[in-house]
C-alpha cells in the first residue's frame, strides 16, 4: 500500500463497483450513499438501504469498510447506515434508472 | 474534505441521523442490519433447508405423476391420488411456504425470528414425517398416518409458535403481520382437522360424511394457509424484487378480511353439504382474492425496476390464474350442479389440478426463484462484498433455462386438465411428461444456483464486483 491521502474520486470509483445484490446496480447509482468525507486518510462514509429489514443491509456495509480499507492510503475506515432520511426511489440516479429501465416520469 | 459530488436525485438531503459510536461506525436502524457477525454467518440456513427440501420434493412429487399419470383419471379419494395430493401439497407447497415464512418473516417485520431452534426443530419434524405420510396414504394406513401425522403437526405447532411470537415481538399490526398469524393459525388448523379425519376413518366417531369433511379440510389449507399467506407477503416481496410500493393499503387489508370471512363461512358449509351457504362463501372468498389482485395491480404500476423477472412474472401469473380456483369452486358446488365427485367431466380432479399446478406452483416456483439465488448469494458471496469479484444474486440462474423451465410447467397443465376432464390416457401422459420436463429444467437450474454454495465462482463472473 503506498503512502499518500486518497481521493474522494477515488472513494466513490470504489464505491461504484459494489452491486446491490438483487437488481445489479451499483451502490452509488442507487443512492445509497449519503455522503463520503475523508480527511488524513480516515475515510467516512454515511450509507443507507432500500428497505431497513434489507437481508444483504449487514453484508453491504461490511463490504464497504471492506473495499475502502483497500484504497492506498486509506488509515481508518467508518461506515454508518442510516434511515433518516429514508431511501426513496427519488435518490436513484440518472445512470441507475436507465439500468432499471426507468424513465423520471414513471 | 467533504465529497463534492453526490450521486443522489433532486430532493436528497444528506442528514445522517443516530450514529452510534465505533471504529467502524454504526447502524442507526432495526434489525436484522444491526445484528452481528455470527448472525450474518448463519442467516437463511434455515430457510434455504426447507427451500432445499422443497426442491427434492417438486422432483419427487413430480416422478409420482410422471410415473402413473393415469391416476388422474380415478376418483379423488383414491389412496394413490390422495398420496400424490399430499406430496404435491405438504411436501412441496407447504414446505416451500414455510421456507419463505422463516425467510420473508423477519425482513417483512423487521424483526429476528422468535426461535430459529424451534425452526430446526420443525425442519426435521418436517422432513420425516411427509415422506411417512405420503407412503402411509399410498398403503391406506390409518395407524401409520396417524404417526407420521403426529410428528407433522407438532412441526406445525413449532412454526405456529414461532410466528406468533415474532409477529407479537415486532410490534406490527398491519396486513402482512395479520396475514402470517392467520395463514400459521389455519395451517394449524388444517393439520389437526386432517388428523381427525384420519382418526375417524379409523374409529368411526363423527356421524358426518367424510367427503365433506375432506372438502372442509382441503379448503381450510388451500385458502386459509395458501391465499391468506399471499394476501400478506405478496404486498412486501413484491415492492422488494421491483423498487415499487404499496400505494394503498386499503383493498390489501379489504381482501384478506374479505377472504377470512368467506372461509368462515365456506368450511362449514362444505363440511355439512350447506351447497347454498358454500356459494355464498366462495363468493367471499372470490371477492377477496379480486380486492388483493387490484391491491397487486396497483402495487405493480408503481415499480422502478420494468422488466420483471421470470420468477416474479410466474409468481404474478400463478396468483392471477388462481382467482379461476373460486370460479371453478362454484361450478361444482352450486347445487343443480351436474359435476360432481366422480371422474370425467370438470369434477374434483381438474379443479385440483388448475388449482395446484395452474396457481400454486407457478407461485411457489417464482418464489423459488427469487428465494434461492439471494439465500446462495448471501451464504457464498456475501462474505465476499467489497474483498473479490463476485456476481450478483440474479446473476446465478440461467434465466433463459428459468424461463423455459416455468413455461413448460405452465402449458403442461392444459393437456392435464383435458385429460383428467376426458379421462384420456394420451393427455395425461402427454401433460405429465411436459411436466417433468419442466420441472427437470427447474432443478438443473436450481442445483446449478446451489453448487454456488460449494464452489462460489469469484473471477470474471457477469454482474462481478471490483474489475
Amino acid at each position: 500500500m503506498t503512502t499518500g491521502e486518497p481521493t474522494l474520486a477515488s472513494i466513490w470509483e470504489v464505491l461504484t463497483t459494489i452491486l446491490d445484490p438483487e437488481f445489479g446496480v451499483s451502490i452509488v447509482d442507487l443512492g445509497l450513499i449519503y455522503s463520503v468525507e475523508c480527511s488524513a486518510g480516515n475515510v467516512h462514509v454515511v450509507l443507507t438501504l432500500t428497505t431497513p429489514t434489507c437481508p444483504a443491509g449487514a453484508w453491504i456495509r461490511e463490504g464497504v469498510l471492506a473495499a475502502l480499507r483497500q484504497i492506498a492510503g486509506v488509515r481508518d475506515v467508518r461506515a454508518d447506515l442510516v434511515f433518516d432520511p429514508m431511501w426513496n426511489v427519488r435518490m436513484v440516479t440518472a445512470e441507475g434508472r436507465r439500468q432499471l429501465g426507468w424513465s423520471i416520469g414513471a | 474534505m467533504i465529497a463534492p459530488r453526490s450521486p443522489t436525485a433532486a430532493g436528497a438531503r444528506f442528514l445522517p441521523g443516530g450514529k452510534s459510536p465505533g471504529n467502524e461506525g454504526g447502524i442507526a436502524g432495526r434489525p436484522p442490519a444491526q445484528m452481528g457477525a455470527s448472525w450474518l454467518a448463519t442467516q437463511g440456513r434455515l430457510s434455504l433447508a426447507f427451500m432445499g427440501l422443497g426442491l427434492a420434493w417438486l422432483g419427487a412429487a413430480t416422478a409420482m405423476l410422471a410415473a402413473s399419470p393415469g391416476v388422474l383419471a380415478i376418483p379423488h379419494a383414491a389412496p394413490a391420488v390422495v398420496s400424490l395430493t399430499h406430496a404435491w401439497v405438504l411436501g412441496v407447497f407447504v414446505t416451500v411456504a414455510t421456507g419463505a415464512i422463516y425467510q420473508i418473516a423477519p425482513v417483512a417485520l423487521g424483526t429476528t425470528l422468535w426461535r430459529e431452534r424451534f425452526g430446526w426443530w420443525h425442519f426435521g419434524l418436517h422432513a420425516a414425517s411427509v415422506p411417512g405420510m405420503v407412503f402411509a396414504f399410498a398403503r391406506w394406513d390409518m395407524a401409520l398416518l396417524g404417526h407420521f401425522g403426529s410428528l407433522f403437526a407438532l412441526g406445525i405447532g413449532l412454526l405456529a409458535v414461532n410466528t406468533w411470537k415474532t409477529v407479537r415481538r415486532s410490534g406490527r399490526r398491519d396486513a402482512v403481520a395479520r396475514s402470517l398469524q392467520l395463514a400459521a393459525l389455519w395451517l394449524l388448523s388444517t393439520v389437526v382437522v386432517g388428523l381427525v379425519l384420519a382418526a375417524n376413518r379409523h374409529w368411526h366417531f363423527l356421524p358426518l360424511d367424510p367427503l365433506g369433511l375432506l372438502r372442509a379440510h382441503a379448503h381450510m389449507g388451500l385458502v386459509g394457509f395458501f391465499l391468506t399467506l399471499l394476501q400478506g407477503v405478496t404486498f412486501r416481496l413484491v415492492p422488494m424484487f421491483t423498487l415499487g410500493a404499496v400505494p394503498d393499503w386499503r383493498p390489501v387489508r379489504a381482501g384478506l378480511w374479505l377472504s377470512q370471512l368467506g372461509l368462515l363461512v365456506l368450511v362449514p358449509a362444505l363440511a355439512f353439504h350447506l351447497a347454498y351457504l358454500a356459494c355464498g362463501g366462495a363468493v367471499l372468498v372470490f371477492a377477496g382474492m379480486l380486492a388483493s389482485g387490484h391491491g397487486l395491480r396497483q402495487t405493480l404500476a408503481t415499480r422502478k425496476k420494468r422488466a420483471l423477472d421470470p420468477g416474479l412474472r410466474a409468481f404474478v401469473c400463478g396468483c392471477a390464474a388462481l382467482l379461476a380456483g373460486p370460479l371453478v369452486g362454484l361450478l361444482l358446488l352450486w347445487p343443480a350442479s351436474a359435476w360432481g365427485s366422480a371422474p370425467g367431466g370438470l369434477g374434483a380432479t381438474p379443479y385440483a389440478l388448475i388449482v395446484f399446478l395452474g396457481g400454486l406452483l407457478p407461485v411457489f416456483a417464482g418464489m423459488l426463484c427469487k428465494i434461492v439465488p439471494f439465500l446462495t448469494w448471501m451464504r457464498a458471496y456475501g462474505p465476499k462484498v467489497g474483498r473479490e469479484p463476485i456476481p450478483t444474486a440474479g446473476a446465478l440462474s440461467h434465466l433463459r433455462v428459468e424461463s423455459w423451465s416455468l413455461c413448460l410447467q405452465a402449458v403442461a397443465v392444459v393437456p392435464l386438465v383435458v385429460g383428467a376432464c376426458t379421462l384420456k390416457p394420451g393427455f395425461l401422459l402427454a401433460g405429465a411428461w411436459l411436466l417433468a420436463a419442466g420441472v427437470a429444467l427447474f432443478l438443473g437450474n436450481a442445483l446449478a444456483v446451489l453448487r454456488h454454495l460449494w464452489s462460489p465462482q469469484c473471477a470474471r463472473a457477469p454482474g462481478s464486483l471490483l474489475p
